[in-house]
Formats: C-alpha cells, sequence, structure tokens
C-alpha cells in the first residue's frame, strides 16, 4: 500500500473521533472537490459518466453509502465470490480512499 | 486518434511568418495572462477526438463550462480499435464501434471542429487547421493516436497497407482486413507481423488471433492464424496460450523472436514475408501491424523526443520540451500505463482536471489512474489486466498490490464472466468518452 502525506488536520481530527463517524469526518476533510473527481474518474471508465450506466456492470451512483464501502472493502480483503477485476483495483487504494469513493458516489442521483 | 493524410503541404517557417503577417500583435509571450485578464475562464483547444482528447474536452466542460473549448478531429464519425477485433471475429459490426461527437457539441458546449489540425507555433498558442482556420489557445491538449514508421518494415509503406492492412486504425482499414478474411478459401493460412515493443494496445495482435480463429472455427475450419512476433513475451501470455489450446487446439500457432519470427521484409504483392534468418512464410491474408511513433502533430508541436514518443511531467502530463502543452495516450510515454483507450481516457481526466485547477488559481489535484483491458478469446471467454497508478517521487508507478492478471486457473463461468464484463466497459468508457453512438 501507497503512503501519502495528509493534512495533518484531518489525521488528528480521525484519531479523535471513533468507527464509521471518523471515516466520515475525515473523507470530506482529506480530499477537496478537485481531488475526488480525479479519484473517482476511473470508476466512470467502466460505470460510465458519476456511475450512472447500467448494464453488465452495475450503476454505482446512488446506492447506500454503507453498502458501497462495506463493498469496496470486500473487494480489497478479495473476499467477494467471483470477482473479476475489482479485487485487482480496489486493492490500490487506502481504505480511507475507498470511504470518500463510497461518499462520492453515494451523493449522486441513482440513473 | 491522428489521421496520415495531407501532412506536409505549409513548412513550419510559412506557417509562421503567416501567423506574424496576419495577427499584426507583438510578441507577447503568452496568451493567458490576457485571457484571464478578461474575465474569461480560459481557451484549450484539444486536438484528437478519440479516447483521450473526446475525454478531456468533455472533462474540461464537466469542471468548468465556462473554459472555452475546442476539439479539433477530421473524422466525423469515430471507429474504436477496442473492439474493431470482435468486427473481425464476426461478433458485431462496424456500426456498433462507431461514435460521434453530438452529445460534446450539444450538452457539453465543446465547439468541435471537423477539420485536420496541420501545425502549431507553441511561442504564439496557436494551432493551425487544414480549412485555413488559426485557433488559439492558453492550454493545449495534443491526444494525437500513433502514426507508422512506414518503411521501418522494409516493403510495408501506405501502398502496401492497401494490400496487407495492418488495421491498427479503426474503419476502412479494418473493413478491408474482414473483406480479405471473407473472401479466403478454407484452408488458408492469416498470417500476421506482430510489432516489437512499444506499440498501441499490447494485448490487441493476440485478441485479433483469437477472434479471427474463431470466425475461421465457424466459418472455415480448415484454416489456420500464423502470428510471427518481433518479440519473446506479451501482453497476457500465459492466459492467451492456455485459452486458444483449450478453443481452438492447434489452429493458432505463435513463433517469438527466438524462434526465428521476426519478420524483416514484407512482400505484399505476393502476400509474403521474410524472416531474420531469411525463413519466407506465405499468406492467404496477411496483416502487418508495423512499427509506430506520435501522431504526426505531437512532432510539429515540438514535444517528441529521439524516441519519436512524446515525454510528459508525470503529475499533469504536461510535455515535459514545451510548455502549455498537455500530452495524453498512446503517443506518450507513460509506462507502467500502456497504450490504452482505456488509460487515455484516464489520463484525459487527470489533464482536464489540472488544467481547469491552473486556469483557476487552484494548485492541480494529485493524479490517480486505472487501466483494465479485456480481450476476448472467444465469445464467453474472456481474459484481462488491470491496474492503478499514482505518482511516486516524481514518476508513474504502479500502486502496490494493486492490479494484475485474471487468475490462470479461473473456472468457465469467470471467463464467461469477463466476456460479459468487457462488453459493459466497452458500453461504459464509449458513454464516458463521446456518449453517443452513431
Amino acid at each position: 500500500m501507497m503512503t501519502l502525506p495528509r493534512p495533518a488536520a484531518a489525521s488528528l481530527l480521525g484519531g479523535l473521533l471513533l468507527g464509521g463517524l471518523a471515516l466520515t469526518a475525515q473523507a470530506e476533510d482529506t480530499f477537496s472537490p478537485d481531488q475526488l473527481a480525479v479519484m473517482a474518474g476511473g470508476c466512470a471508465s467502466c460505470h460510465g459518466t458519476d456511475g450512472r450506466l447500467s448494464g453488465p456492470v452495475p450503476a454505482i451512483a446512488g446506492r447506500p453509502r454503507a453498502v458501497l464501502e462495506s463493498r469496496l472493502l470486500a473487494f480489497k480483503g478479495d473476499t467477494v465470490e467471483d470477482t473479476t477485476v475489482m479485487n485487482r483495483i480496489a486493492r490500490g487504494f487506502s481504505d480511507e480512499e475507498l470511504s470518500a469513493l463510497a461518499d462520492h458516489f453515494a451523493n449522486i442521483d441513482a440513473p | 486518434m491522428s489521421h496520415n493524410i495531407h501532412r506536409r503541404g505549409v513548412s513550419r517557417r510559412r506557417f509562421l511568418q503567416g501567423i506574424g503577417a496576419a495577427s499584426a500583435l507583438p510578441l507577447l509571450g503568452g496568451i493567458a495572462p490576457f485571457a484571464i485578464a478578461n474575465g474569461s475562464a480560459g481557451r484549450v483547444v484539444v486536438i484528437g477526438g478519440g479516447f483521450g482528447g473526446a475525454t478531456a474536452a468533455k472533462y474540461l466542460k464537466r469542471a468548468n463550462p465556462a473554459i472555452e473549448v475546442t476539439l479539433v478531429e477530421p473524422a466525423e464519425v469515430f471507429y474504436t480499435c477496442p473492439f474493431s477485433n470482435l468486427f473481425l471475429g464476426g461478433l458485431r459490426d462496424l456500426r456498433s464501434i462507431a461514435h460521434g461527437y453530438d452529445e460534446l457539441r450539444d450538452r457539453y458546449g465543446v465547439r468541435v471542429v471537423h477539420s485536420l489540425a496541420e501545425d502549431v507555433d507553441p511561442d504564439g498558442h496557436r494551432v493551425r487547421l487544414a480549412n485555413g482556420e488559426t485557433l488559439v489557445y492558453d492550454r493545449l491538449v495534443l491526444s494525437p493516436g500513433i502514426d507508422f514508421r512506414w518503411n521501418a518494415l522494409e516493403g510495408y509503406d501506405e501502398a502496401a497497407a492497401e494490400l496487407a492492412p495492418h488495421a491498427w486504425k479503426a474503419g476502412a482499414q479494418t473493413e478491408r482486413l474482414k473483406g480479405q478474411l471473407e473472401a479466403m478459401e478454407d484452408g488458408g493460412t492469416f498470417v500476421m507481423v506482430a510489432p516489437e515493443n512499444p506499440f498501441r494496445c499490447p494485448p490487441g495482435p493476440y485478441e485479433r488471433a483469437s477472434m479471427v480463429a474463431h470466425y475461421f472455427s465457424q466459418h472455415k475450419p480448415n484454416s489456420k492464424v500464423l502470428i510471427l512476433d518481433a518479440k519473446d513475451n506479451f501482453s497476457k501470455q500465459g492466459l492467451f496460450t492456455a485459452g486458444w489450446e483449450r478453443l481452438y487446439g492447434d489452429r493458432i500457432e505463435w513463433v517469438g523472436l527466438s524462434g526465428d519470427g521476426r519478420v524483416t521484409r514484407v512482400d505484399a504483392e505476393n502476400l509474403e514475408v521474410e524472416t531474420e534468418f531469411g525463413t519466407r512464410h506465405r499468406a492467404d491474408v496477411l496483416n502487418v501491424i508495423p512499427p509506430q511513433k506520435a501522431g504526426f502533430i505531437a512532432e510539429r508541436a515540438g514535444v517528441t523526443d529521439d524516441s519519436g514518443w512524446v515525454p510528459v511531467k508525470a503529475e499533469t502530463f504536461e510535455s515535459r520540451q514545451v510548455r502549455d502543452i498537455h500530452v495524453i495516450g498512446d503517443a506518450t510515454v507513460a509506462a507502467p500505463m500502456p497504450k490504452s483507450g482505456f488509460c487515455a481516457n484516464n489520463q484525459a481526466k487527470v489533464v482536464a482536471a489540472a488544467i481547469a485547477a491552473e486556469l483557476s488559481g487552484r494548485s492541480a489535484p494529485e493524479p490517480y489512474w486505472t487501466n483494465t483491458c479485456y480481450s476476448l478469446i472467444g465469445p464467453e471467454y474472456g481474459i484481462s489486466v488491470a491496474g492503478v497508478y499514482r505518482v511516486q517521487e516524481g514518476v508513474i508507478a504502479e500502486v502496490e498490490g494493486s492490479g494484475g492478471l485474471s487468475p490462470a486457473d479461473a473456472p468457465d463461468h469467470v471467463r464467461a464472466l469477463e466476456a460479459e464484463y468487457a462488453v459493459g466497459w466497452y458500453n461504459a468508457i464509449c458513454q464516458d468518452t463521446w456518449g453517443t453512438s452513431v
């Protein structure tokens, strides 16, 4: 896993809060809208612009945040049966980044 | 994707003189400060309407609709190289890989100019088009695709490509190759000449061999596929080899560099090729994928180096050689990212975000790139390679632990899933890039 410098304030906040609340606060505080747009850019290449295309690859926009996050973490942990590429892709992101992505797509209108 | 027509009409010197005379402006050393001072969000010209260029134009407008974005692409209909092999295999028609620019123009407000960009004046921040128009930019995005190094392989030039198609830019060439496959009598041999690295779409030749073998298995059961390769290793080699054996038995033969697979001369009229050690192979249909370089306009802009490709700064894909020109897609040196449409699409989003931020006085966000390349070995047999990339210590690096190949021991239903997801991917990336089918 890569280690990248994060703003000290976000780390401190994350350290003070607990559980899911901490992750939410980190996702919002750590990544600017510009940064989130770039981080989510790769998702659109298979899930459509803003993750809103339905088809053999499912839409991800507007799904509950907790569902998206637990699914991404399961892909990363390689515990999803018959996974094809999502395990290989999720391993490229920190838990914090996956949480931010879950938040990002949960807040986009479903198709 | 670039288009290799009418390129050498006017010299750089004449172009520069012409601009000096026509504009009657003093040399200002860049236009950007004036544009921003006047309240405009900036002018961006994007050259090339493929996966990189079309995505860059769209995502610039999504980031800030006030940016004036002009997309320059000669073709009104763009045929994708991805899935062109499926057309050769008989799984799709050509129309299904054709895309247009209506949505970019009508929904996103991109000005689309169907003309060829003939020259770039980096100092004056200007682009000259074949239709006589001159475009002024604050930032230029080049997504020029590839051009071929004609005659780098003895005997293979533009005329030879009419007889022995490359079909490595999709459209008329792909149709020509398909026509030849259909006209071939059963019992014939399809010979493919595969190039050394680097080249567009590393797994492409091997997917093509698979799709031709599939077509033969359906329509010409006594026909063979012979791949003559200039290298000893290729993308997803183990997965392809296992899939070929599984689906096609001994129909596909691959000869690598060590087995005298490197072709050094092409006789397109006689459909014959000769290898390094003098072995001659006669084809019934001959497909030559020649050595490549960055598309022509990259050279004119002065962004290519001695390799013929374009070195870029990892963070923003700005040229290392010329300011305010960003280059994306197959033309760039972006290893370990492959020359794929997926990467071009992802690089475009990073560049669009960087330009939009910088034109508004913010700093560019950190890049994230992803790649997934599916290949079909059969209609229900898909394989893939994936990767996630970041900048580490100033260079592009694959994130440790991410990416990799489909498992060698995946069961049939997972291969079938990957074939299904390949179609889902194609639909999604084309929606994300052009938004329209033709």
